[in-house]
């Protein structure tokens, strides 16, 4: 144990004294591990981003849009689905605790004294805030009365709040929904922004009655349909047996496609990924080529030297040092080097991501795992590049090396 | 025993198709205590008969006993160890390191030793008084660059030595001195022989080889005396 540790001691010594080849293997080991533990950090951002967002969609939640999968922005769906697949739905699915239609309607022009906005109306009933995980933080939730009796109130989210009312308390106030009246009866906690960059806190929620009636002039059709199920685990078997449901209500023949979209977390968590993988792709690839020149740079720093110290391999062979103790030595040289290389590398990482995250607000999320990752990396390549040089330094015979 | 008991010692390289026959069967056999002069011309084979003396390098055929150890038949694991225990080399280019101290140079032997604790405080001590014998002793923390080839040479002598080996190896180690220069690290070598280290010397140089008690010449790869 203490021959291991004098002969630590050695490449340590030999570390310090070949300054250049420290310097750029260090340099190449450092890059290449900054970028596979932004790519680690970026990978684990994404998911952690991924995941909390399924977690506010509601992991047993299902949201089910009008019209088929040939992706058309939400506001120009088709409508297919009609309040009667609700009924049905609602009597057919036991485990179904929430089955909440929406409809919803765009830049439609909301007004409070002299102050205008162009905003999201969402029409649902009294269960949005249910359906959402989405509680209303001032004032009260509209009721099942408000929806069954067509009455003009509704909530607001906080960015409208700013908007329309500035400091002024909302609750209670009479905003115009293009002429029709409507009272703020409750706020809606913050929400940020959606996957898609879109601001959530700027909408009016009112009871989906009022909105078909009295805005929209539609007694049939609703545009998405939320689904929240209490077996969590049977979420992907509701999900085939309400698309069977579904096609047989809207008498769709086989072959034809649906004219209707399931929206799971699953699909939400591909669409994330789908949107982070590319750059993720990118760079793993500017990574690994990275990582790999590094361990060719380091490889060939040893070569030549151990190429340069043939003397000292020679003379601490005849002193006694075994091949292994040769061995031992250089790969602890290149080891140490990858190792403070990776350290270097996870530094340079953190400032990167930094950039990163201001340049394309990237979520990135460093933990334990990019560390050790980098860490691993840069003691596989440190042993798996320093292995060739440190075996030839090893097998170098003792008569040549001294000779000269 | 002898120190080195060496038995019709054959050393062939082969070089491509070409055979080389450097030893043609040695007969030798260095008593402990002994003062050896290896004497030959280049080329005449007394380099590989040193390595082979000292362990560095094996012989195609024959028998070679170092201090009672049967070296033929053994693994290039344990003749690391003989030459740690038993063989001290000093070559004519002294072969420091650069970056490491006189000391830690001196010490250079016992990393290989796995001597731990109070045996390697005692190497140490026994550096230090090394360099006291050979005159550094105010030198220990110098570079090698720091020092004159005469001075480095003798620095290559107290590595040779620090753990107090049977036979001290010196191929041609004045080299690369001048005159006086030589004859002070050969009145060292005397010394050591003096106080009863077996030196084996090899030269080309008959006034080097005059500080030995013993000659050997070396001619077409076979000795006389």
């Amino acid at each position: 144990m203490d021959r291991f540790f004098k002969i630590i001691t050695q490449s340590i010594k030999a570390i310090h004294s070949f300054k250049l080849r420290t310097f750029f293997c260090l340099i190449s080991v450092a890059l290449g591990i900054s970028s596979i533990t932004v790519i680690v950090a970026a990978t684990e951002g994404a998911y952690k981003k991924a995941f909390e967002i399924v977690a506010r969609f509601g992991p047993d939640s299902l949201l089910i849009l009008g019209g088929g999968e040939e992706a058309r922005a939400v506001g120009e769906r088709q409508k297919t689905i009609t309040l009667d697949d609700i009924e049905a739905i609602k009597e057919t699915f036991d485990s179904a605790y929430l089955v909440v239609p929406m409809t919803a309607m765009r830049e439609i022009t909301v007004s409070y004294k002299d102050k205008k906005y162009q905003t999201l109306i969402v029409g649902s009933t009294s269960d949005y805030s249910l359906a959402w995980s989405w509680p209303v933080v001032e004032g009260s939730d509209f009721t099942e009365d408000d929806v069954n009796g067509l009455k003009n109130v509704g909530l607001i989210g906080q960015y409208l709040v700013k908007e329309l009312f500035g400091n002024e308390n909302p609750v209670g106030k009479y905003v115009l929904i293009k002429t029709i009246p409507v009272q703020i009866v409750g706020v809606l906690s913050e929400r940020g922004t959606s996957p898609a960059g879109e601001n959530l806190d700027d909408r009016i929620v009112i009871p989906i009655t009022t909105l078909m009636r009295k805005l929209e002039n539609e007694t049939k059709y609703v545009r998405a349909l939320r689904v929240r199920f209490m077996d969590q685990e049977n979420l992907y078997n509701h999900i085939e047996e309400l698309r069977a449901f579904l096609r047989k209500r809207h008498g769709i023949p086989g072959g034809e496609p649906d004219d209707f979209t399931i929206i799971s977390p699953k699909e939400i968590i591909k669409f994330l990924v789908a949107l982070t993988g590319s750059l993720v792709i990118f760079l793993g690839i500017t990574g690994v080529i990275s990582l790999i020149v590094a361990g060719f740079v380091l490889a060939n720093l040893f070569l030549l030297s151990v190429r340069e110290r043939t003397n000292e391999i020679g003379i601490r062979r005849a002193v006694g040092a075994k091949k292994r103790d040769i061995l031992f030595q250089f790969l602890c040289e290149s080891v140490i080097l990858t190792t403070v290389g990776g350290f270097t590398g996870f530094i340079i990482a953190i400032f990167a991501s930094r950039l990163l995250k201001y340049i394309a607000e990237f979520p990135i999320h460093f933990s334990w795992k990019a560390f050790v990752v980098g860490l691993f990396l840069s003691w596989v390549i440190g042993i798996g590049f320093g292995l060739q040089p440190a075996k030839r330094a090893a097998d170098l015979k003792p008569i040549e090396a001294v000779r000269r | 025993m002898p120190l080195c008991l060496m038995e019709n010692i054959r050393k062939i390289y082969r070089i491509g198709d070409i055979q080389v026959e450097i030893l043609k069967g040695i007969n030798l056999t260095i008593e402990r205590g002994e003062f050896v002069a290896i004497m030959g011309t280049s080329g005449s084979g007394k380099t590989t008969l040193m390595n082979i003396i000292g362990c560095l390098d094996t012989a195609s055929s024959g028998r070679y006993v170092l201090a009672d150890r049967e070296v033929s038949t053994l693994t290039d694991d344990e003749l690391s160890q003989i030459r740690n225990e038993h063989v001290g080399f000093v070559f004519q280019n002294f072969y420091l390191f650069p970056y490491a101290t006189v000391l830690e140079n001196v010490l250079l032997p016992t990393l290989y030793t796995g001597y731990a604790g109070a045996r390697q405080d005692s190497a140490k001590k026994r550096a230090i008084e090394l360099l006291k014998l050979i005159g550094l002793e105010g030198r220990s923390r110098f570079r090698p660059n720091q020092l004159s080839g005469g001075e480095q040479q003798r620095v290559a002598i107290a590595r040779a030595l620090v753990n107090e080996p049977d036979l001290l190896l010196a191929d041609e180690p004045t080299g690369q001195l001048d005159s006086k220069t030589a004859s002070e690290i050969m009145d060292i070598l005397s010394r050591m022989n003096k106080q009863g280290k077996t030196v084996v010397v090899v030269t080309h140089d008959p006034h080097i080889a005059e500080y030995a008690r013993r000659i050997i010449y070396i001619k077409d790869g076979l000795i006389f005396e």
